[in-house]
């Protein structure tokens, strides 16, 4: 669980601390204000906690903040509908009478069935399974090009990509339908995936990467009678596994998640994805709250595991792209 | 550019004395280049090179989908701005959207700051928190809302119940006016996780020695803060609020989401339009209303707009530094 070093304060014989003269790596110089020694001293475990006290107890209500409407959407899905209507609302799935513990899942089954969110599931994991890995294809495609083939008109056109990335794709989305309307994609699951098939961001990413990969390598192979797509496939993917991770599982999200667009090019319920499926079953079943939040779960979840498995390089990734935008 | 030398044959021995004819500089190796960019440069030009023309085209007709558009030239914008028959809400859509950003960005970038100090200080289980505080950014905007709605529940809904035990009588959150925009900001707050973790990094970026120095100036912690760590932080601040403010005024799937439902176009936009963001605004004209020059025009406002508000912030941050 220690994975981020943070600095440790106290920490003797820093370079360049100043006011620690002469007691290279011994304990905490004497006499300083505030920092607790290292577990060395039997005092300073102690004091640290007890001054941390207050900045645990603010993490933990931060947290619980953060957490709670997700254990109350979890605890309304598995609850009996009438026991969702109590005066003290309950974040476990109790009987609204006797207090008893009494789930159900009664309200996955009708989203599932009746309100098509099996279909719905289905559509969502077909497109992110088709898309997903074709995006991530074609950008490492051009990003390897960009990095690493010095063909004509080159860096030009690369200028060129990235100016269009500032554009922010919401005002381009009037035209980008009538766009898809016109290549005969509109409402069918083609038009989910054609028209998010290149992310120039995710080029850029992938060729900030390949650039920082030694060209040795590459001059060997070339050197040895490679070619270049044997070059891209035998060194520099397997070389990038991390960075291609994180554009992977950041793009599986963002597809899953986004409402946005399965919002404006499809009609047909039939082939509705979750978050679309989950918007119509809000604005059909205002008042049931029950099923909303089954729905709401079936969407959830599967992120949250993508979350908890990957946390490491999501989390890593984030901080150096952002994941929104 | 073209080597004359067909480098890219394995016979091609390495020219050692000048590198730049080394293997792969080619005139094959210039069409593997462009092959490779070709299915980038194809979905650039046809996804947003072709819609950015035709929209800035479309913003000066009257086009509304079952009918040839017709040139209008700067109609669509004059009527906007200054027809509230046809355009009743455009700008009450404009004082939504720049309400929302004014207190939605500051209540993220401040609860964001005050997650990363806190997680920073900490060394047990600050993954943990850290993973918590990041949940609800990979939840769904479909499902925040749904959620939301239910938590802002007037009746069952917990936040009432919670605020009850603080003895703050129930309110009806997203049904009174007043407080439909500081509801959502909430929930942006709420979803501060990605500038929480670009904090936490652009923390731990700052040189212990520098703190350290401070701490044995005298400075306590607060006075640690205000002079030490939050002008090292200014870079990271200055890129939260510009991409912050970006992304605010462009709010659209959590307020289609929370103000969907309860019947009717007027529902659209929440209590009185309270709720009815630029884009929310933007999407009615065009996928209801079928009035796609207009939504155009709109989009182009919007476009111009972010882009002077960049240009604006990034002006005043040159100022600054010098």
């Amino acid at each position: 669980m220690n994975a981020v070093t943070s600095r440790t304060p106290g920490t003797p014989g820093t370079p360049g601390t100043p006011g620690t003269p002469g007691t290279p790596g011994t304990q905490s110089a004497p006499g300083r204000p505030g920092p607790p020694g290292r577990s060395g001293t039997p005092a300073g475990p102690v004091r640290s906690r007890l001054r941390l006290a207050p900045v645990y107890a603010a993490l933990v209500a931060l947290a619980a903040v953060a957490v709670v409407p997700f254990v109350w959407m979890l605890a309304t899905s598995f609850k009996h509908g009438p026991d969702i209507y109590t005066k003290v609302p309950s974040l476990l799935p109790l009987d609204r009478r006797t207090g008893e513990w009494s789930p159900t899942l009664e309200n996955y089954s009708y989203v599932l069935d009746i309100s098509g969110f099996g279909q719905a599931f289905l559509n969502s994991l077909w497109v992110c399974l088709v898309l997903v890995p074709g995006k991530l294809l074609l950008d490492a495609f051009a990003a390897y090009a960009f990095a690493r083939i010095p063909f004509p008109g080159r860096d030009r056109l690369f200028v060129v990509l990235l100016a269009g990335m500032m554009v922010p794709t919401i005002t381009l989305l009037v035209p980008r339908v009538h766009v898809t309307q016109q290549l005969g994609m509109f409402d069918s699951p083609w038009g989910l995936i054609v028209p998010n098939l290149v992310s120039v961001l995710d080029v850029f990413l992938l060729r900030q990467f390949f650039r920082s990969l030694p060209a040795e390598l590459e001059e060997a192979a070339l050197i040895d009678g490679a070619g270049r797509m044997q070059i891209f496939w035998r060194i520099i993917l397997p070389l990038s596994k991390p960075v291609l991770a994180v554009v992977t599982i950041t793009s599986f999200i963002f597809h899953w998640n986004d409402l946005v667009w399965p919002l404006v090019v499809l009609n047909s319920p039939d082939l509705y994805t979750l978050p679309l499926a989950l918007q119509q079953l809000t604005s059909q079943w205002a008042g049931r709250a029950y099923y909303i939040m089954a729905g709401a779960s079936l969407a959830v979840v599967p992120v949250v595991i993508v979350l908890l498995v990957f946390q490491r390089r999501i989390l890593a990734g984030i901080a150096f792209t952002g994941l929104k935008s | 550019m073209a080597s004359p030398v067909p480098a890219a044959r394995p016979t091609a021995a390495p020219d050692p004395g000048r590198r730049r004819r080394r293997p792969g500089t080619g005139r094959r190796d210039h069409l593997v280049g462009w092959l490779l960019v070709t299915p980038a440069v194809v979905y650039f030009a046809v996804f947003l090179l072709y819609p950015a023309l035709s929209a800035l085209y479309y913003s000066f007709t009257d086009w509304d989908l079952r009918s040839e558009a017709n040139w209008v030239g700067l109609a669509n914008y004059a009527d906007l701005f200054t027809d509230d028959v046809k355009y009743p809400h455009f700008w009450k859509s404009v004082r939504v959207t720049l309400q929302y950003t004014l207190i939605a960005v500051p209540l993220t970038l401040g609860t964001a700051l005050a997650q990363a100090l806190l997680v920073n200080a900490v060394r047990r289980g600050s993954n943990v928190f850290r993973l918590l505080l990041f949940l609800p950014v990979v939840t769904a905007e479909a499902a925040v809302g749904a959620i939301w709605r239910w938590l802002y529940d007037p009746q069952y809904g917990l936040i009432n119940s919670v605020l009850g035990l603080f003895g703050v009588p129930p309110q009806n959150w997203l049904n009174t006016p007043e407080l439909v925009i500081p509801a959502l900001a909430f929930i942006a707050a709420w979803q501060c996780g990605i500038s929480m973790i670009i904090y936490l990094a652009g923390l731990k970026g700052i040189p212990a020695s520098i703190t350290e120095a401070a701490t044995i100036d005298g400075a306590g912690p607060v006075q640690r803060f205000r002079k030490v760590v939050f002008p090292m932080l200014r870079p990271t601040t200055f890129y939260l609020l510009v991409t912050g403010v970006i992304a605010a005024l462009q709010v659209f799937g959590l307020v289609y989401v929370i103000f969907s439902g309860g019947g009717g176009k007027g529902a659209a936009g929440g209590p009185e339009q309270s709720g009815l963001a630029y884009v929310l605004h933007l999407y009615l004209f065009a996928f209801r209303y079928d009035a796609m020059g207009a939504a155009c025009a709109m989009s182009f406002i919007l476009l111009v707009f972010i882009m002077i508000i960049t240009a604006v912030q990034f002006r005043f941050v040159k100022q600054e530094a010098a």
